[in-house]
């Protein structure tokens, strides 16, 4: 590839990031709309407190490290960051690279520009560099600043802003040109799904290796290391000074320890790789482009997608027809589309991540409480989260998951409360299944009592419901109906005011628990009748509020034109 | 069989369609044309019921769409110009659907759903999810879904844009034949040559406004010209001018 080529993929890579901050400006800043503005003031709020924080915290381990004396192998210890980041990198690349050859509308527009295919793909990288510096700045940059100016360089914020930039380089290249293999083996119009499941497998895999790796959570059921000091993870291939992650982690512990012409050394030998990994890298790709990788997969008939079964769901019983219709057209749309799926398979996966290594040491916990109430309560601790995931991801999106078919229910001859109605039957089908399931489950093992376990599992029902409901309601006020992401289903506004209601049912609820328990406490009243009696409010109160944010969403939809 | 009076449509200061007047009988193959903006859309989604005129009354088959759009909407076909559907269903699985919402008795559905996938020659295919459908397809399945409820209006908007000229002929055949029951169609297309050779009546609006309405030889004496084609007809009344046209394109050279 010639310079002269990879200049303009730089700039062309340059011109498509300008591109992007503009569109990003104009649909946040330049919106005009009050609620975007909201969120992105919102946003940029949140994002200082947590850079504050995390200047905070890196001046007093600063500190804290001039009044204690320790060894720390730095160059080992950014290696191995950076190793661990190689995880992230390749995931993100695989996810980009694939959306950008397979979803991004954008492509055909480039290529058909007079612009050479590796300048093209090239620029597309280039992207992806800078995407993944303003990405790694956004975690980092507080510390870096308060290290910049605790030593009184700020050259080793621009030095890091390097290594950002470069290290990237070797993982997007390589994974770049094997998307270019994998995609000629991705059937026609299944991208959108493959790239979900890889983001679900990134999404899961940081998680899990946090939770396996990360010493602050090291302590688990799964690990029991009693006794044993916390100690920083360590992979001796990391800091190999064969591979990139060894080159980075040396430079980056010179620039840091102020030896600027060892950062240096490092630093050249990773640009030096990096520029011919990335020359190399975008010649490859645009000689695999030009030889049709990617237009010589025929347009196959996808036997996948063929529904085998020939019987089709009949309707469900007790449930009107119009209703029925909906809710299995529902059930079809979230299980087969795998990006609707994962919404409501992700919060059970976490569920098993959070709870499921430490049950045997939360279980017994709870069991030390004895029978009772508490104990019954506290059973359904797992069943409320659940509750709050599936009831935000079902609930909230129930009406946007019409997206542009709405006008199919428009134009039919039915009523906004029927499809609310549906919504409901729909999105609290599966949540009341999912969430009585857990709460039979937990209940059973704890056993507080055959009364407190029935009674308190019988609200967990009712609260599914009405939770649900409400979240349909909420989810129908904002609805959006314009979507082609599915992440892009739940209005911000929405998901606040879910969680909102979620916790103001649920933590009513605990309080009138807690009210009758003292109650029965201090007046000497029989527990039984105060307890069944704050139930009875919980759900009474649960049902009203789901029951009222329905007819005030019925009218909401009902001035909206939908279709 | 299907009537507007003074309906108005406005978006802010930009009115959409303004005063529209109309008035289609039974039986008629009613043919709705119009430059790009012109209004065409929002008066079809308007007489459908699925926007909300800012002024003016539609009635279908004696159903005011605002204060009986339940009633209204029993009657009612539609088929849009890019049919949203939904990916994930196939096409049997999509038609059940739209029959349950317009409550077909089921054997009848069912038998419908047969009949119309064999008329539209998709019942080779008809388990295949609705994402692996070319665009012409779906335009058959949305048709399909349309005629489901056997309705008295069909709405039908861009309905040949997509099809091949088999289908595009096929579809034809299947509005004249429905014309024939006694029920309406009104359309809108850009495609002239179509609307020449079907409409019953055509009507031109332009800049929200009807402009004219009649058979073709009515809109033939409202210009003063006998023997004109639509496209011509059209051409003048809507003030495009191929000179204008040629004039630009010879600008862009050199």
């Amino acid at each position: 590839m010639t310079p002269r080529r990879l200049a303009d993929g730089i700039g062309l890579g340059l011109m498509l990031w300008r591109t992007q901050l503009k569109m990003f400006i104009n649909q946040t800043v330049r919106s005009r709309k009050p609620g975007r503005l909201l969120a992105v003031i919102a946003g940029a709020v949140v994002l200082l407190v947590l850079w504050a924080w995390e200047g905070i915290v890196t001046a007093l381990a600063l500190a804290a490290s001039h009044r204690v004396s320790f060894n720390i192998d730095l160059p080992r210890l950014f290696s191995f960051g950076f190793f661990a980041y190689t995880g992230v990198l390749i995931f993100s690349s695989l996810v980009f690279s694939l959306n950008a050859l397979l979803l991004n509308p954008d492509l055909d527009l480039l290529l058909s520009s007079p612009r050479p295919v590796e300048s093209v793909l090239a620029g597309r990288m280039v992207v992806q560099f800078l995407r993944l510096l303003l990405l790694s700045l956004l975690f980092t940059l507080p510390a870096l600043v308060v290290l910049s100016v605790a030593a009184g360089n700020p050259l080793i914020l621009v030095g890091f802003a390097a290594l950002y930039v470069v290290y990237p380089v070797f993982p997007v290249v390589i994974i770049s040109l094997a998307t270019l293999f994998l995609v000629r083996f991705i059937p026609a119009g299944r991208g959108k799904e493959i790239v979900t499941v890889l983001s679900l497998a990134l999404a899961l895999g940081i998680n899990l290796v946090n939770f396996l790796f990360n010493p602050a959570l090291r302590d688990s059921a799964l690990r029991p290391r009693r006794g044993a000091a916390a100690s920083l993870p360590d992979l001796p291939l990391a800091s190999s000074p064969w591979l990139p992650s060894g080159w980075a982690g040396r430079s980056a512990a010179g620039i840091l320890s102020g030896h600027w012409l060892l950062a240096l050394e490092w630093s050249l030998i990773l640009i030096a790789a990096s520029s011919v990994v990335f020359a190399v890298g975008a010649h490859l790709s645009g000689r695999l482009y030009l030889a049709g990788w990617i237009n010589a997969v025929p347009p196959r008939r996808r036997h996948a997608a063929v529904i085998r079964s020939h019987g089709s769901v009949r309707a469900i019983p007790l449930l009107d027809r119009v209703v029925s219709s909906i809710v299995i057209k529902d059930w079809r749309m979230r299980t087969r589309d795998l990006a609707q799926l994962a919404r409501f398979a992700m919060p059970v996966i976490f569920l098993f991540v959070l709870f499921g290594f430490r049950s045997s040491r939360l279980l017994s916990s709870v069991q030390s409480l004895g029978n009772g109430p508490v104990a019954a309560m506290l059973g359904l601790l797992p069943s409320w989260i659940l509750l709050l995931s599936l009831s935000s991801a079902l609930g909230l999106t129930a009406v946007s998951l019409e997206g542009k078919n709405i006008w199919i229910y428009a134009a039919s001859p039915n009523s906004v409360l029927r499809l609310l109605q549906a919504k409901c039957w729909s999105a609290a089908l599966p949540t009341v299944a999912a969430v009585t399931l857990v709460a039979v489950m937990t209940e059973a093992v704890i056993r507080p009592g055959w009364l407190w376990a029935a009674t308190a599992t019988a609200l967990a029902v009712v609260q599914a419901a009405a939770v649900t409901a409400l979240m349909v309601a909420i989810g129908a006020v904002f609805a959006r109906f314009d979507w082609t992401d599915v992440r892009r289903m739940l209005h911000p506004v929405a998901g606040l005011l879910g969680i909102i209601g979620f916790f103001t049912v649920i933590g009513t609820s605990a309080l009138l628990m807690a009210v009758a328990l003292a109650l029965a406490t201090a007046a000497h009243l029989p527990l039984a009748t105060t307890w069944l009696a704050s139930l009875t409010f919980s759900a009474g109160g649960a049902i009203a509020a789901a029951a009222l944010a329905l007819l005030l969403s019925a009218s909401r939809l009902q001035r909206l034109e939908l279709g | 069989m299907l009537s507007a009076r003074l309906l108005t449509k406005r978006y802010g200061a930009l009115t959409a369609v303004e005063d529209l007047d109309l008035e289609v009988s039974a039986g008629e193959l009613f043919g709705f044309l119009g430059p790009n903006g012109a209004g065409k859309t929002t008066t079809i989604k308007m007489l459908a019921g699925l926007l909300r005129p800012t002024s003016g009354t539609a009635r279908i088959a004696g159903f005011d769409i605002l204060t009986e759009p339940e009633q209204a909407k029993a009657r009612i076909g539609y088929v849009p110009d890019a049919a949203a559907l939904y990916d994930k269903l196939s096409a049997r699985e999509f038609l059940e659907f739209s029959g349950d919402l317009y409550h077909v008795e089921r054997r009848l559905r069912d038998r419908r759903i047969n009949a119309l996938l064999q008329l539209f020659g998709l019942h080779d295919r008809e388990r295949d999810f609705l994402s692996g459908y070319s665009r012409g397809m779906r335009q058959k399945v949305s048709l399909a879904a349309a005629l489901l409820h056997d309705p008295q209006v069909l709405f039908l908007d861009e309905p040949t844009v997509g099809l091949d000229p088999q289908s595009a002929r096929q579809m034809k055949d299947i509005l004249q034949d429905f014309c024939q029951e006694g029920k309406t169609v009104f359309f809108s297309t850009h495609i002239l040559e179509i609307a020449e050779r079907m409409c019953t009546r055509l009507a031109i609006i332009n800049h929200g406004r009807l402009i004219a309405i009649g058979t073709l030889e009515e809109l033939r004496r409202q210009v003063g010209s006998d023997g004109q084609s639509l496209e011509q007809i059209f051409l003048e009344l809507t003030g495009s001018r191929e000179d204008d046209v040629g004039a630009v394109l010879r600008g862009l050279e050199g």
